[in-house]
């Protein structure tokens, strides 16, 4: 028995893959195991090869991914062919009897550098190219069991038994998957039935299907293999977990946060957020609308950035949600919601850049474009969430600073959050706080929207009763242009120190996190979906006697520089290691900005795929042997 | 006490050329505004950029000189968020039709209540007199270092086939006519639009007062009943609006070419989904309780509640 498995879960995109997942997590969830699963996938809707990577817990909620896997599930031949290294000796495959004689170089969606990569791979492992020939080379030499089934036959035979359309027959195979892998894992049969009953909630018949496919399936499997991959029962003692996407989890934190007027334009991968919002406009409670929320999907990211300023102005808290391509679009409205100082937040999620780059794939290459996106100088506040339930506290953070402070804020996330599903603990309400800072819903008669007497002036809004101007033009107290050079120094003085402001205000203590022994030696330095990986390495480097410490920059702007000298002077120069999903280690730039300080070393990695455990607790080690960059490179 | 004319009057400098057409359009707003007897505290007024994008600092009700050809979807966020303002847009040819052309076809798509005043002058003043989407090929106003090589967008018939439900043309001259197009347009439920024609004396020595005069007609004295009373009737008015937008030559029609006050509003499509939308719309919720959220703990295990595994 195992107390932690790693699996992959392999298939053409369209096949019901995310179906599988969400059953496993769902399942693995209700026997109070902690689960993470990175969805990866093509900028494709139907047949490229997409792949769940999950890691499934006894002992703790897992934060990160790792390799090898335990266990391999193809719905195809392709997954077989791109992961079967991954699978660790002494591991499981579930795979379809069907493809046993697909050849590797007849696939055309297997892109062309991974045929070749296999070709040279298969020569030396005297391998024919077949799934048959791989199939047999996995079991005789890696000693990993290899339970293949005949899904069309699997389904067929179903189909006499039961009323299964033949056009939806397919569809199945994701139950196929999801019943053996359960079976090896060692589920029981009330937690596969609850997942069933979750995922497909009110549709009867769906239900009734997929429980007599899974439940066979996983008697088949059980009668024919003994798995070395089953699970030890959990030593979690959580009565509920939540199980969430990174998209799921910050639209909940707006909604709790107030949102009520979001607008978006499509794009990979912010928008589910905004369908998650749209979803749930309209929030009922006891027989009265709590809340109702425009959800707007707009003609193109200017609009939707300008539209939810003018929803701002109004004293609504607005959002808008995008990733590189949209933010690079609405960087001159930006500037305007800085030199109005309106309390707009934009949400951002990374993806590959430059350009489209790699839509469907994670990066953070775009820390010091959203730090400094837009032409001028203004005050902006920039929040970076390291994992889940971070998300959804600074989702409502990024309101309550931009209101109080009357600036933008962006929180800045990515891919791999936004299609990270998992097991979180609830959040608690009891601590969450509205601040509205200074804002004026009632008054009358023309007002000095920008008083300069104030700091914060009060933030008077269209409706209020005050008539009121606003310009992008350098403006005077009333919001009308002016050019005056006294004028312009008081009001860009005003504007910027604002952020001095938030900078002595908001504690350092909650801009930066810091884990880890304090008599650590080594100090990684990361922000943004880092964490996750940063935290599991320094504990298993903790077990091999390598004393490391995380240090999680949370807000990077205004930047905790006090306390981050306190904490680095005492480590030596050679102990600091930038960790980032970017090629300039972009971090540790804006380190150096704001501190001076220099971090010498850096684990980079820019393939698009997330920083795994075990790569990165082996980079640490390549840095304390003397290697001043490493760059990451694992995972299809 | 009721405002008047000067109650929508600031005391900011209006720094236009001597003898702009702005002037005009100014007038008609201020003279429509103290008519409608709008209370200035629930108006707004938004702007582009350009020589037109000064008009809301010289306007007493709520200004936004926004960036250059997002007017519209900063109206929009306005509008959405709190139904209850009338919200104005002035913008120039170059704004509304150029760079903000994607929005203006994207209002009339959503048909929201929101009134569009375009300054029509065919040039680019404020950078010394480029060519503007409104102007026709061929022509040379007197800062073009060669003639305009690109053909005129119709605003009439892009604003028709947009979706716009109320389609206008005045002209800066003709101060009073303007006035009450500009007071129907605010008075009408949905998207109206305004293509006001205007010189631009320093920039543009083609479209002068004097092109104008002996050209322009009210559209209204040709018999024309531009008002569609039943669904049934769009599609005949839209093409006999759509036809008259083509005139352009010897005879240039002002006036009202199309309303369609039958087509649902944006406001009420949002109000059929949000039923409490109306009366309480974005702006005007209360999302705190105290520092709480209104979203308590108690109502979001309800309305999350799919996301909540309870373990065995």
């Amino acid at each position: 028995m195992r107390d932690e498995a790693c699996l992959i879960i392999g298939g053409p995109q369209g096949a019901g893959l995310e179906t599988t997942a969400q059953l496993l997590t769902i399942s693995l969830a209700r026997l109070r195991y902690g689960v993470i699963s990175d969805r990866e996938y093509f900028s494709n809707i139907v047949g490229r090869h997409s792949y769940i990577h999950l890691r499934a817990s006894s002992i703790r909620l897992p934060r990160s991914l790792t390799y090898p896997i335990q266990l391999l599930g193809a719905m195809d031949a392709e997954t077989i062919f791109t992961h079967f290294q991954d699978v660790e000796r002494g591991g499981v495959l579930v795979y379809d009897l069907s493809t046993e004689n697909k050849a590797f170089d007849s696939i055309p969606s297997m892109e062309k550098e991974l045929v070749d990569r296999l070709k040279r791979l298969f020569g030396e492992l005297g391998v024919d190219g077949s799934i048959k020939s791989l199939v047999s080379y996995m079991s005789r030499e890696r000693g990993i069991i290899a339970a293949g089934l005949n899904y069309a036959d699997l389904i067929a035979s179903f189909a006499k038994r039961i009323a299964l359309p033949a056009q939806q027959a397919s569809r199945y195979v994701s139950a196929i998957v999801y019943g053996a892998i359960a079976a090896f894992l060692g589920l029981n049969q009330s937690s596969i039935e609850y997942a069933i009953a979750a995922r497909f909630r009110g549709r009867d018949q769906i239900i009734s299907i997929n429980k007599l496919i899974v439940g066979e399936v996983y008697q088949l499997i059980r009668e024919r293999h003994q798995s070395p991959v089953t699970l030890a029962p959990s030593a979690l003692n959580q009565s509920e977990l939540m199980v969430v996407s990174g998209n799921d989890v910050v639209a909940m934190g707006k909604i709790v946060g107030g949102v009520r007027y979001q607008s978006y334009y499509p794009i990979t991968p912010a928008a589910d957020e905004s369908f998650f919002i749209e979803a749930n406009e309209r929030i009922e409670f006891d027989g009265s609308d709590i809340a109702s929320i425009v959800v707007l999907q707009t003609e193109d990211e200017i609009a939707a950035i300008a539209s939810a300023i003018g929803a701002a102005l109004t004293g609504a808290r607005a959002a808008t949600c995008t990733s590189g391509p949209g933010f690079s679009l609405m960087v001159e409205a930006l500037g305007w919601a800085g030199i109005n100082e309106v309390p707009i937040v934009v949400t951002y999620y990374q993806r590959g850049g430059p350009s489209t780059g790699q839509p469907t794939r994670g990066s953070q290459a775009d820390l010091l474009f959203a730090l400094h996106a837009s032409h001028g100088e203004f005050p902006r506040i920039v929040i970076s969430s390291g994992d889940h339930l971070e998300a959804f506290y600074d989702a409502i953070e990024a309101f309550n600073l931009a209101e109080k402070y009357q600036m933008p804020v962006i929180h800045l996330l990515d891919k791999f959050l936004a299609n990270t599903i998992t097991t979180m603990l609830p959040p608690n309400l009891d601590n969450v706080r509205i601040e509205r800072g200074r804002i004026v819903t009632i008054s009358s008669g023309a007002q000095k929207r920008f008083d300069s007497f104030e700091k914060l002036p009060p933030r008077f809004v269209l409706g209020s009763g005050a008539i009121i101007w606003h310009s992008g033009d350098e403006h005077d107290e009333w919001g009308h242009i002016n050019e005056d050079p006294e004028n312009r120094e008081k009001m860009y003085r005003r504007r910027m120190e604002k952020l001095a402001l938030a900078d002595r205000e908001i504690p350092e203590e909650s801009r930066l996190s810091y884990y880890g022994e304090d008599d650590a030696d080594v100090l990684l330095v990361g922000w943004g979906s880092v964490k996750g990986a940063a935290i599991d390495s320094i504990e298993e480097l903790g077990k091999e006697g390598i004393k490391a410490a995380y240090m999680h920059l949370r807000i990077l702007s205004p930047f905790p520089s006090r306390l981050f000298k306190k904490i680095v002077e005492r480590f030596d120069a050679g102990k600091l290691i930038a960790v980032e999903h970017n090629y300039m280690a972009q971090l540790a730039i804006l380190i150096n900005m704001r501190t001076g300080a220099k971090i010498e070393k850096s684990i980079v990695k820019y393939t698009g795929r997330p920083i795994y455990q075990n790569e990165l607790i082996e980079a640490v080690k390549r840095i304390l042997r003397g290697e001043s960059r490493v760059v990451l490179s694992h995972g299809p | 006490m009721a405002p008047d004319l000067a109650d929508y009057k600031t005391d900011v400098w209006v720094d236009w050329c001597p003898g702009c057409g702005n002037y005009g359009i100014l007038a008609a707003m201020h003279k429509a505004l103290a008519e409608l007897q709008l209370p200035p505290e629930k108006a707004v007024i938004v702007s582009g950029i350009g020589c037109s994008g000064k008009t809301p600092h010289f306007i007493k009700v709520n200004g936004v000189h926004a960036i250059h050809g997002r007017a519209i979807p900063y109206a929009m966020g306005i509008k959405l968020a709190n139904p209850r303002l009338t919200v104005i847009v002035n913008g120039g040819d170059g704004d509304l039709l150029g760079i903000g052309a994607g929005h203006f076809v994207a209002l009339g798509r959503r048909n929201l209540d929101v009134t569009v005043i375009l300054h029509d002058n065919r040039v680019y003043g404020l950078t010394k007199g480029q060519a503007a989407p409104t102007l026709e090929r061929g022509l040379m106003p007197k800062a073009l270092p060669r003639p305009n090589i690109q053909d005129a967008v119709n605003p009439i018939a892009l604003a028709l086939s947009s979706g716009f439900t109320f389609v206008a043309r005045g002209y800066s001259l003709m101060t009073e006519h303007l006035k009450e197009l500009i007071k129907m347009a605010v008075r009408h439920k949905g998207a109206a639009f305004i293509d006001v024609l205007q010189p631009c004396i320093t920039y543009n020595d083609i479209h002068t007062p004097e092109y104008y005069r002996g050209r322009i007609y009210r559209v209204e004295e040709s018999g024309w009943d531009p008002v569609v009373k039943d669904p049934v009737e769009r599609r005949d008015k839209l093409l006999e609006a759509l036809r008259r937008s083509m005139e352009n030559g010897d005879r240039i029609p002002v006036g009202l070419f199309y309303q369609d006050p039958t087509r649902d509003i944006m406001e009420d499509r949002i109000a059929g989904r949000l039923p409490s939308y109306l009366a309480n719309p974005p702006a005007a919720q209360k999302i705190e309780d105290d520092g709480k959220p209104v979203i308590t703990e108690k109502i979001f295990r309800r309305i999350f509640a799919a996301y909540f595994v309870k373990t065995e």
